[in-house]
Order: C-alpha cells, then sequence, then structure tokens
C-alpha cells in the first residue's frame, strides 16, 4: 500500500467512526425546528411607554409629598407624555428655594423653569436605560412564568430595542400559552364604594353621574363571573408586590381557588384595612378587571384566598403568573406562527421522501454516465451525507424543513465536483496521458474551479443566515455544512479511492 | 457566442414582461412573510369541495380570500385571508388579521359540534395532551397519560380522525375506546397550522431579505473582482441581476407567493448561477494563457464550448435533486421548489449566454490590458 494512502485512509475512517457515533439514536440527536416539531412562534413588542409612564407617575408622586414637606406651593402637577410633566402655579418668591429642592432631587430628570411653570422630563440616557431595563425584565419573567408551565428547550430572546422573541416547541395548546405570557399582572385589592351595577350611569348614581378624583371605575371579569360595573378606590391596599407566597388551593365549595400570603408590611395594610371596613366589599382586581368582591367579614392579617369560578387551570396558570411577577409593561404581538405537530409530520415524511428518491436519481445518473467511477462518486456522496448528520448532531444545529431542501440540494451540489473532476480526467485522458497522471491531473486542475464555486454559494448562505429567521438560519446552516462535507468527501476521499484502486499496472480507466 | 445579441434580445424582453406583469398586471403576491396577514391551513374529516370552503367564507364576507387545495385531496385546504387592513395602529391590524383568522375558523365550523359541547362532549380531533388525559384519568388512571400520548401520536399521524375505527387500528384498546365515545365526538375540522404577521414584523422581514440579497451580491462581486478583473466581476453582477430579475418575472405569472424561502431560493440560485460561470471563467483564464494569439472573443467561444458539456450535467444534477423535492418535497416546500426548478434552467441559460457577451462589451467600451490578477 502506498504510503501516504495509510493514514489517508485511517483518517477517513475515523472521521466516519466519529459521525456516526454522534448522530446515534438519530430521532434523539436531530434538533427539529419548530416547523417539522410543531410549536408556536411568537414575536412580541415590549411597550415601553408604560414602563415610562409609571416612572412618571412615581415622580410625580415623589415631588408632591417633597413639595409638601419643605411648603413649596404650586396649583397642579400633570403629565403632558408618558416621561414628561409640568408643575403649574409655582410662587416666584419661592423660586430659589424650589431650584435648590429640584437640584437636589432630580437626578434623572431636566427641568426648565418658564413663568410659573416648570416643565420636568426625563434625561435622555435615564429614559433609555429605564426601556432597556423595562425589556430585560419582561424577557425575565416570561421566561420565569414559561419555566414553571413546563415546556422543553424554549427560547426566549431579546431581539433589537423592543422586540422578544418566544419559541416554544411541541406546545399544543397556543392560546393558552400566550394569555400565560401576555397577561401583566397588576393584582390589586381595592375598596369598593359602589356596585356590580348594570351600566356606568347607574353605578355613578349616588356620586352625581361623576367618578370623584380618588376613585375609579372598573369592570368586572367575564370569565369569574364577576359581571358589572365596579366604583372602588384609586388608592389599592394591598398589591401583589405584598406577596409572600401563591399556591392553588380550594374555597368553601371545593372549587379550586388562589391561597395567598402576604409579606408583613403588606400584611399589616391588610389588617387596618380590614379591621376598619368590615361588612363592606373588597374587590380582588387583576389587570383592571374584578376578579370578585367578596364582603370582609372579620380583620384578617396576612392570609386569604382568590376565588372566583376557577378551574383547575386557570388557577394554576394564575399561580404562575403571580409567582413570576407582573411584566413591568404591556407586551403586544407583532407575529404570531402556530405550526400543528402534523403538519411538521408531514413535512418530515415528505422531505424524507424527496431526499431518498434525489439519492436515488443522482446514483444511477452517476454510475450510467461515469460507470466504475461513478460508484467512487456515490461512497463519496453516502460519506458526506453521513458527516452531514454528524455536524448537524455535534453542533447541535436545528433542522427545518428549508434545511431539508438544502440537504437535498446539497446531494445535487456534492455531484457538482465529482462531475468537474471527472471531465477534467476524461480530457487529460483523451489527449492520451496515463491514467495515473490523468487522475493526478484531473483533480489538481478541477480544484480550484470546485474551490470557488463552493466559496460563492457559502457567501450567499452566510447572509442568508445572518439576515434570515429560523427556518432559513437551518437551510442556510445546512447548505454550508453540506459543501464543507463535501470539499472533504470529492477531494480528499474520491482521490484517495482513484489512487487505491488504480496503481502503475491498470489497464483500464473506467469513466 | 454567435447568438449573444439574440440572447441579450430575449433576456431584454422577458425581463421587460416580467416587469409590466408586476407593476400593470397581477403584481408579485407578496406572502405572509413580506404582506402581513393570516394564513392557515385546515384539515376536514370528511372530503370538501374547494367551492364548499369558499361559500362559507363568503356568507361571512371573507369570499376574495384565496383558497387552495393541499396536500390529502379535498381534506386539506390553505386560506390565505385578503383583506386590507389600513389602520394607524400596527397592534390593531395584527388584532384584526387575527379576528379574520377566528372568524375563518368559525365559518369553516359553522355550527359542528355546538350541540355536543353544550352536552359536554370534548372534541377529540382538537383536544390537547393534557386535557385529554385529565378525560381518561377517571376510568384509566395510571395508564391515563400513556393512552392519551398514544391517542395524540395517531391523530398526529393521520391527521383528523374520521371515525372510532381509525383509532382500533391504531391499537388502541377497545375499552378506551367505547370510554371515548362517552365522551367525545369527532369535530368537522381541525386547524393544522396559523400564522399571522402583523405590519411591523413584515416591514422588518421585508427589510432583512433586501438585505440579505444586497449583501450577498456585493460579496460575490467583491469575491470575482478579487479572483478575476473587474469586468469579470461586473459581468457577474449583471448576470446575476439578470438572474434574479429573470427568476423574478417568470415566477410573477404563475399564482405563487413570495415569502422568506423564495428569497432564500433566489439566493441559491444566484450561488449556483456564479458557480457555473467560475468555472467557465476559470477556463478562459487557462486558456488565455495557452491559446495567446487567439482573440478574446475566440478563447471564450472555445472555453464555452470545452465546458458545456460539464455545465450540463452539474446543472442536470441539481435540477434532478430540485424535481425530486418538487414532486415529492410536500406543499409546505413547494414553491421553493419551483422558484429552483426555473431557477437553475435560467442559471445555465445566463451563465452560457450572457456572462462572456458582457465582459465582451465591457472591453470594448473600457479597453484594458489583457492580464489577469491572480
Amino acid at each position: 500500500m502506498k504510503k501516504g494512502l495509510r493514514w489517508k485512509i485511517i483518517l477517513t475512517l475515523a472521521v466516519l467512526a466519529g459521525c456516526i457515533v454522534i448522530s446515534y439514536p438519530i430521532q434523539k440527536k436531530i434538533k427539529l425546528g419548530l416547523d417539522l416539531k410543531g410549536g408556536i412562534h411568537l414575536r412580541m413588542q415590549v411597550i415601553t411607554a408604560d414602563a415610562a409612564n409609571i416612572e412618571t407617575d412615581q415622580e410625580i408622586l415623589r415631588l408632591q409629598e417633597l413639595f409638601k414637606k419643605n411648603n413649596i406651593s404650586y396649583t397642579s402637577m400633570t403629565k403632558e407624555s408618558p416621561s414628561k410633566f409640568t408643575i403649574q402655579g409655582t410662587n416666584p418668591d419661592q423660586e430659589g428655594k424650589l431650584k435648590d429642592q429640584l437640584d437636589q432631587y432630580l437626578r434623572d430628570w431636566d427641568y426648565s423653569l418658564i413663568g410659573t411653570s416648570i416643565s420636568v422630563s426625563l434625561k435622555p440616557l435615564a429614559l433609555q436605560a429605564l426601556k432597556d431595563q423595562s425589556v430585560e425584565q419582561s424577557v425575565e419573567t416570561i421566561r420565569n412564568r414559561i419555566d414553571q408551565f413546563g415546556v422543553a428547550e424554549p427560547i426566549i430572546q431579546r431581539q433589537g430595542r423592543e422586540w422578544i422573541i418566544v419559541e416554544l416547541p411541541g406546545v399544543d395548546n397556543p392560546e393558552h400559552v400566550q394569555d400565560l405570557i401576555k397577561t401583566v399582572a397588576i393584582l390589586e385589592w381595592k375598596l369598593v364604594k359602589a356596585g356590580p351595577a348594570q351600566d356606568e350611569a347607574t353605578l355613578l348614581k349616588d356620586f352625581g353621574g361623576k367618578v370623584p378624583d380618588d376613585m375609579e371605575v372598573v369592570k368586572g371579569d367575564p370569565k369569574r363571573r364577576a359581571e358589572g360595573y365596579y366604583l372602588v378606590n384609586k388608592v389599592a391596599a394591598v398589591t401583589g408586590k405584598d406577596l409572600r407566597m401563591v399556591r392553588r388551593s380550594v374555597d368553601e365549595w371545593n372549587n379550586p381557588a388562589v391561597a395567598f400570603q402576604l409579606k408583613p408590611d403588606g400584611a399589616r395594610r391588610f389588617e387596618q384595612v380590614t379591621g376598619e371596613n368590615i361588612g363592606k366589599p373588597l374587590a380582588i382586581i387583576l389587570d383592571k378587571k374584578v376578579q370578585s368582591a367578596p364582603n370582609i367579614n372579620a380583620r384578617i392579617s396576612d392570609s386569604g384566598i382568590i376565588q372566583g369560578n376557577f378551574t383547575i387551570e386557570a388557577a394554576d396558570d394564575l399561580v404562575i403568573i403571580l409567582k413570576a411577577g407582573s411584566l413591568p409593561a404591556s407586551i403586544k404581538t407583532l407575529e404570531n406562527r402556530t405550526i400543528g405537530p402534523s403538519l411538521g409530520a408531514d413535512s418530515i415524511r415528505a422531505g424524507l421522501l424527496a431526499g431518498l428518491i434525489a439519492i436515488l436519481s443522482v446514483m444511477t445518473f452517476m454510475i450510467v454516465y461515469y460507470k466504475m467511477s461513478g460508484v467512487n462518486a456515490i461512497v463519496a456522496l453516502i460519506l458526506n451525507i453521513i458527516l452531514l448528520f454528524g455536524a448537524l448532531s455535534y453542533f447541535r444545529a436545528t433542522l427545518t424543513l428549508p434545511g431539508i431542501a438544502g440537504i437535498i440540494l446539497g446531494i445535487g451540489m456534492a455531484v457538482d465536483a465529482n462531475v468537474l473532476i471527472f471531465e477534467r480526467i476524461r480530457e487529460e485522458r483523451a489527449l492520451n496521458k496515463s491514467i495515473l497522471n490523468s487522475i493526478s491531473l484531473g483533480f489538481s486542475r478541477a480544484f480550484s474551479a470546485i474551490f470557488d464555486s463552493n466559496l460563492t454559494t457559502v457567501i450567499s448562505a452566510v447572509f442568508l443566515f445572518q439576515f434570515g429567521t429560523g427556518p432559513i438560519k437551518g437551510y442556510a446552516i445546512t447548505l454550508i455544512i453540506s459543501l464543507a462535507a463535501n470539499l472533504f468527501t470529492a477531494v480528499f476521499v474520491s482521490h484517495w479511492i482513484f489512487d487505491a484502486t488504480h496503481t502503475k499496472s491498470t489497464q483500464k480507466l473506467s469513466i | 457566442m454567435k447568438y449573444r445579441y439574440y440572447a441579450l434580445g430575449f433576456t431584454f424582453l422577458l425581463v421587460l414582461a416580467g416587469f409590466i406583469n408586476i407593476f400593470f398586471g397581477k403584481g408579485l403576491k407578496l406572502g405572509v412573510d413580506f404582506g402581513g396577514g393570516t394564513l392557515i391551513r385546515v384539515m376536514f374529516k370528511n372530503p370538501v369541495a374547494v367551492s364548499a370552503v369558499r361559500q362559507e367564507l363568503s356568507a361571512v364576507g371573507l369570499g376574495n380570500s384565496v383558497i387552495q387545495e393541499t396536500g390529502k385531496a379535498g381534506h386539506e385546504f390553505q386560506i390565505r385571508t385578503m383583506q386590507v387592513i389600513k389602520s394607524l395602529d400596527a397592534q390593531q391590524e395584527l388584532e384584526a388579521h387575527q379576528k379574520l383568522g377566528d372568524r375563518v375558523i368559525e365559518a369553516l365550523k359553522g355550527d359542528d359540534g355546538k350541540t355536543e359541547l353544550a352536552q359536554g362532549f370534548k372534541d377529540l380531533n382538537n383536544i390537547d395532551l393534557s386535557n385529554l388525559t385529565a378525560l381518561l384519568e377517571k376510568g384509566f388512571s395510571q395508564e391515563a397519560g400513556k393512552i392519551a400520548h398514544e391517542i395524540i401520536a395517531a391523530r398526529i399521524n393521520i391527521g383528523i380522525f374520521t371515525n372510532y375505527e381509525e383509532l382500533r387500528q391504531a391499537g388502541i384498546k377497545p375499552d378506551v375506546i367505547s370510554n371515548l365515545k362517552e365522551k367525545t365526538f369527532l369535530g368537522k375540522l381541525t386547524v393544522i397550522s396559523r400564522e399571522t404577521v402583523g405590519p411591523q414584523a413584515g416591514a422588518d422581514l421585508r427589510k432583512k431579505a433586501t438585505l440579505a440579497v444586497i449583501w450577498s451580491l456585493v460579496g460575490m462581486l467583491g469575491y470575482i473582482a478579487f479572483r478575476f478583473k473587474l469586468a469579470y466581476g461586473v459581468s457577474a453582477i449583471f448576470t446575476l441581476t439578470q438572474d434574479v430579475l429573470i427568476t423574478l418575472s417568470i415566477y410573477s405569472f404563475t399564482n405563487r407567493e413570495i415569502n422568506l424561502p423564495i428569497i432564500a431560493a433566489f439566493l441559491t440560485i444566484v450561488g449556483f448561477s456564479i458557480n457555473d460561470t467560475i468555472v467557465i471563467f476559470d477556463r478562459v483564464r487557462e486558456n488565455q494563457k495557452i491559446m495567446r494569439k487567439e482573440s478574446l472573443e475566440n478563447i471564450m467561444n472555445s472555453s464555452l464550448n470545452m465546458c458545456l458539456g460539464r455545465t450540463i450535467i452539474t446543472t442536470g444534477t441539481v435540477f434532478l435533486t430540485v424535481l425530486a423535492l418538487f414532486l415529492f418535497g410536500g406543499d409546505v416546500i413547494n414553491d421553493f421548489a419551483f422558484c429552483m426548478l426555473i431557477g437553475s434552467i435560467e442559471g445555465v441559460y445566463s451563465t452560457v449566454y450572457l456572462s462572456c457577451p458582457v465582459v465582451l462589451f465591457w472591453q470594448k467600451i473600457f479597453p484594458k490590458t489583457k492580464g489577469f490578477r491572480k
């Protein structure tokens, strides 16, 4: 055996063995994309203005307290935009004192004095930081909820400035999951001043038809059978932030409910409110919808239940949401793709069939046209495919339907390289060069063309990977791996197979 | 090479026809990925005619939706709502599309199952794993999970249950089946997939697709200019642009939509076409050294002829594989396969008839020294 040949054979066999070991068993080792496995893909936008709104509201409250403490007079503070508010009616005499206070306390805010009004706006950097933080926090909260819900291999990623991509493979109840993700989950306990009523007019009967400044109107949640309009205090006695623990439980009729326990600070407030309002209803409000409004029977300090037409599933959902915490901002859907598993199964079947036929037709052609050398090409092709699956398993690359198409295309292109070499060998033979010489020349002359052509397809595949979405990324990857494997098999392996099967004394070159 | 004027003329006509079609005729149909909207695939338990489907949709004002039969004949349909919803708020637009999707599904379901649902029966064709397990728990406690799994797997395999017999054929035990018959019914249809893309997401995907195409072309130009002379790089770009335009034109005459995979197909075609072109340029470069005395035109002619065999064969093998994909690869990938089919033929055409002539023209306009950059 020629000297160089041995290590070439060993190397090839080693690579082959490696790939087979890595990709066995194949069902478990190959990661299937969403379009083959079924599942849901969501692209969502975090409405960062919400976070800014909350921050501005809180700043207004803080400033109001500050002014009260320091006896600084003003007529009103009004919010102009999510990140800007105006203080009206200040006293010109207090200007110096006012400026001192503002300079001291407004770290993240810029202000400007115009007559007796002060315009206060959030510094651009601070606003950006706030927005970024709300997106990050949203990602975390969603991840938390999905973890609790239990999805295998979920993908939750921030994309760009304000977008979040969520991919959940194998989920077969998409509406349910979407609700779980999008619920902002602001839980509030507020005293009920009037209601439930059929409509707002009836509700505000005793208040002269107008909503008092320190109250607001909320609707009941039809899912919880708490229909109607309620008039409640604006300020919540206790909120979701005060929760120490939640779990699924039962109410007095053994229906599913959610039991909760409050942290000490919240418990204190709860005790105060319940103690002072025995006999009156206390509304439990989730995302501005009243879940239930039971009467306060006794002073309660730190625990209670939320009840009201819950199914076990709904109760579990609420527990998940409350445990993960509320979202800092609301979420809107930009893109929603749900693929059922049967479509994926169909696609896999079709892909395998097409692939098989592609391989068989190419093999047939190669043998018919290039005779024994065609067998060489076929061996390289098979090796190519094994390498491909090995690489896919090793890199944990995701196989998608376009990816399968990419593999099939790769088969067509793999043969391309062989054809280039064989045609070249034929040409050299036509010039009456020796068999060994023809083979050698065929490979070396064709190499630059093979390299260049594979490279250009790789270039376009790279950009597809860069700019493409999931399935397209899968396509790009399989194409690139195909081409790389191809370079190895067509140039290296085919060459030594030729060398091994043809020696100086070989009379005929079957090509 | 003799035919180069004919070739260029023919190309020009084709592209022009395509443009006219795009701008004044049917236009390029943008798929859900780029145009926004909803695409729903449903499978019916019993065969339904396309006209019947359209009738149901017309009844709720969605008669202009694009309805295509896919997969299992008479059972599977693909519906694309064509409602143009112009609204200032992107979120509202998406929600409107989602509601359209809901309306489609409700319209198709009609009254199916309403009585059964009212009586507390569950739809076996649409139930999810956890609910099915809960349903079976009463009768089969421990095994409920495993059995539910088997049933769902069978449903995935078949697509939709037409009758309870199919369950028995799938190996589900008779006592399970009789238990199910008391608690479930077989819904008329099941939603196989549902995709809604809002305007913002659509715009983003359009942008990404355009960037991918532009950068790829730039990459190719750079690489070829680097390996060969500038003239060849320009020719390559010209050829590639022609590739895209011609394929796009032909594609626009069909009823197919343009989605992300189609863009991937275009880029792949571009990559392939460049392969062939490079092989020829490579041969021209080689021959220029050997046939020093000949004119460039003759060298190119000979190179082309030498490479013709090889070009046709390699295109042929790719064509074979793409044909297999087109005929057997299923509906989802079919548009992609079709595009590749056109593209591979077109790629050969452009390589053989366009790439060299363009170089010659360029050299006539900008005469330069003959050498090659290595």
